[in-house]
């Protein structure tokens, strides 16, 4: 982990708690030579601290109270329809926590009865079925870490550096353990006919949410959840049931899923016509752009977690993932894309899941320019900005999975750049 | 239960067994409620026409497998050259379990429980079958059901009630229940651009407007042209080859059904579902006229004409095709030295736009110079 604010003002407290204490005559005799931290006997190593019964669901310790979603209030309209963003430049590994998962609503957060909860098949089916969350709960469950990507995220810094932090450039992502049922046993239950080429999930919130998904995707690996990370779905992602889409837009994992209908064609819905489509420079657009691209991020140093302790041996680490697969490889610069290493990759390679990375240098105090470039196993290689820019001009602002800048200064200050 | 089932196809002729047991009078009406379970998949009555399963009009007396213009399981086509015919004896067998009576059937309905609902549900169907209303029994022939699939073990099995009731004909894992065709028509409520799923009604342009300045133009603006950031929806036609194009109703969405199922299923924000299909027709005619796709006050928009209208950009949308973009296409190894020519400058900063948000109480980012 970084050195962030929240522990460096921690620090400073400490010492001066313990200089008042010393002050006061009730510390050690002498004052010892060291680290007070060290020397000094500390309160929570004196007196026992609340039981058992104190927090019978766990929080955070209070130091790391800066660790939260954060909201962009000039996006949006309203707060009700709106997002905030996962702190990523807090986090490791691959598995965000459920409480620090980015939340995208259009009508605000639905509050359902379980016992309430029904999901309907119906459309081009043999029969037309209804499910308690209870019958949902006698399909064979499978578990699987998938990462979820809003297709803006990074958008509002497709016309150049705008949004001082990774979590505002990239914080549009998360990633957790599913636990649910096959979309296809729900399907094969009522028997789609073989006219059914396309499925539409329907969320039960007041946007009651719908997108088109082909039947090939649809059988081949979506998954009807109702757990992540173990526990029940959070309601901000879709308790009790969401639809999970693997490597796809966010958009189309519908949350507080409700309906599924079967149909011949695409229902060419809001979310997929006037919204999440790629408008070009010759005035055409791309509609249903499913597929998240390979693409990757450096987490820390970032502009919310800058270098703090002076040159020698230093950390980089992030996140790289890809719609298509695993990732096979990810490189660093330090020089703005001049030269790369290639970064060491740890902890699991799940397909359509989020990959950790670290490079370990000792840094000189010079100034850096901070890239990571992924490659995915299908060859795919995460492109230049100024590549997908020329691409598809000035307005296609989903799917930007251009390369990142972090300028780092020689004080280790972190900004959000574009260079030549 | 089973075993007073086989007891009644095989030994005794309906009629002669309901007379010793205290059965509740059959009850049209009550059989209507029944018929609920059946309206997914048939109609009766006037008009009716087949759905996933035949219409029912004059089943009685109809021999199995014979309502013309339906395609019916070989099974059920087979039961019926052998000598079906549909009365309350072979009725009364198959709809207690379906499955088990003719073998290999489509109809996927578990089948009544209750000897009651299916005495009830009869009733009410011979409403439907011309001469056949007055409660007239024994037109049962004894010798049919030498020709009827003889009552088998698995038959018993299909009618023994399930441990916790869930009807174990659909599927694999035989979960879940089927769905009423009132519950389907209470959420399936999307609407296609082909006019898959518009309902009946209507509304005019000079109507919408009323709708739209009370319940849409504290947000859309008064002319569509939006408040702060909520969506624009007028203007802004021939824009989107500009720099900033407008993205609108009139200028982006390629289709007018999706401007109904939006509003239908989600306007007004924050009171969803409150408006009738006539509003949304107003208000979808109004949004039209708004973007200058209609011109006349007195325009009607209706499911009649609704998918006669074509919106300005409706040919403005194309498939996917990044992969072909240059940087994909090739799929080349990445350069990993000397990439780029001289030391990278910056040209431009975010720091210097200040859009991004203070992190409250002293966390999170610190200030950059």
């Amino acid at each position: 982990m970084t050195n962030t604010p929240t522990r460096r003002s921690f620090m400073k407290g400490g010492l001066g708690a313990g200089a008042a204490l010393a002050a006061a005559g009730l510390a050690a005799p002498a004052r010892a030579e060291g680290d007070p931290a060290i020397t000094e006997i500390q309160d929570w190593n004196r007196y026992s601290g609340p039981g058992v019964d104190a927090s019978p669901y766990g929080k955070p310790s209070k130091f790391e109270a800066g660790v939260v979603r954060r909201n962009v209030a000039w996006l949006t309209a309203d707060p009700v329809s709106s997002v905030n963003f996962t702190p990523l430049h807090e986090l490791d590994g691959i598995i965000t926590p459920n409480g620090l998962c980015f939340e995208r609503h259009h009508a605000g957060v639905a509050e359902i009865d379980p016992h309430k909860h029904r999901l309907m098949i119906n459309g081009l089916v043999e029969t037309p079925l209804v499910f308690t969350m209870a019958d949902l709960m006698r399909f064979p469950r499978e578990n699987h870490v998938y990462f979820l990507e809003c297709a803006a995220n990074s958008g509002m810094e497709w016309r150049g550096a705008q949004l001082n932090g990774c979590q505002y450039t990239h914080g549009m992502i998360h990633c957790v353990m599913y636990t649910g049922v096959k979309l296809k046993h729900l399907l094969d239950e009522a028997g789609v006919k073989t006219n059914g080429k396309w499925v539409m999930p329907e969320g039960a919130d007041a946007s009651a949410m719908t997108r088109s998904i082909p039947m090939e995707k649809a059988m081949e690996d979506c998954l009807v959840a109702f757990r992540m990370n173990g526990e029940a779905l959070r309601p901000e992602q879709g308790y009790p049931l969401r639809l999970v889409v693997p490597g796809w837009e966010g958009n189309m994992w519908v949350k507080w899923l409700r309906r599924l209908e079967v149909g011949d064609e695409p229902w060419q819905a809001r979310e997929e016509t006037s919204k999440y489509t790629d408008l070009l420079a010759n005035g055409k657009a791309r509609r249903f752009t499913f597929l998240m691209d390979v693409k990757s991020v450096i987490t820390s140093p970032s502009p919310q977690a800058p270098i703090t302790h002076g040159r020698g041996r230093t950390v980089v680490t992030g996140l790289a993932w890809s719609g298509t697969g695993r990732i096979k490889r990810v490189d660093v610069s330090l020089d703005g894309g001049r030269n790369w290493v290639t970064a060491r990759l740890d902890g699991p390679s799940l397909p359509k899941a989020l990959h950790r990375f670290y490079h370990e240098f000792d840094w000189d105090g010079s100034e850096l320019f901070l890239q990571s470039r992924a490659m995915d196993e299908a060859g795919f290689v995460q492109p230049t900005k100024q590549e997908l820019r020329a691409a598809r001009g000035p307005n296609s602002i989903y799917h930007n999975n251009g390369i990142q800048t972090w300028h780092v200064a020689t004080d280790g200050a972190v900004e959000n750049v574009e260079i030549s | 239960m089973s075993k007073f089932l086989k007891t009644l196809a095989v030994l005794a002729p309906l009629s002669l067994l309901c007379n010793n047991v205290a059965w509740a009078d059959p009850d049209a009406e009550d059989g209507a409620k029944v018929f609920n379970k059946c309206k997914a998949c048939h109609a009766v009555g006037e008009g009716a026409k087949h759905k996933v399963g035949p219409e029912l009009n004059d089943l009685f007396g109809r021999t199995a497998g014979t309502a013309e213009g339906y395609k019916y399981s070989p099974a059920m086509t087979k039961a019926g050259e052998e000598g079906l015919v549909w009365n309350d004896e072979t009725l009364h067998a198959y709809l207690a379990a379906p499955r088990g009576y003719v073998k290999g059937t489509k109809m996927a309905f578990a089948g009544l429980k209750k000897k009651e609902e299916i005495d009830d549900l009869l009733a009410y169907l011979k409403t439907h079958t011309s001469g056949a209303a007055a409660p007239e029994e024994k037109e049962a022939e004894p010798e049919r059901k030498s020709e009827a699939p003889a009552p088998t073990e698995e038959r018993k099995a299909e009618a023994a009630p399930a441990p916790d009731a869930a009807p174990k004909t659909h599927g694999v894992f035989h979960l879940g229940r089927p769905a009423t065709a009132d519950e389907i028509a209470a959420w399936d409520i999307d609407v296609r651009p082909d006019g898959h799923g518009l309902p009946e009604g209507r509304g005019t342009v000079a109507e919408g407007e009323a709708l739209f300045t009370d319940q849409c133009a504290a947000c859309h603006g008064d002319f569509g042209e939006a408040i702060g950031r909520w969506p624009v929806l007028a203007g802004g036609q021939d824009t989107l080859t500009n720099d900033r194009p407008v993205k609108t109703i009139g200028s982006y969405w390629p289709y007018l059904s999706t401007v109904y199922d939006y509003i239908r299923r989600a306007m007004p924000f924050g009171n969803a579902r409150s408006l009738s299909d006539d509003d949304v027709y107003a208000l979808t005619a109004y949004v039209l006229y708004l973007n200058d796709i209609v011109t006349d006050e007195d325009f009607e928009l209706s499911r009649d004409n609704f998918t006669s209208v074509e919106m300005p950009n409706k040919d403005g949308f194309i498939d996917d095709d990044r992969l072909s973009e240059p940087h994909y296409a090739g799929k080349a190894e990445p350069c990993m030295n000397d990439c780029r020519p001289g030391k990278a400058e910056i040209t431009m900063h975010a720091a210097v736009l200040d859009v991004t948000p203070d992190a409250e109480d002293g966390e999170g980012s610190p200030s950059i110079e």
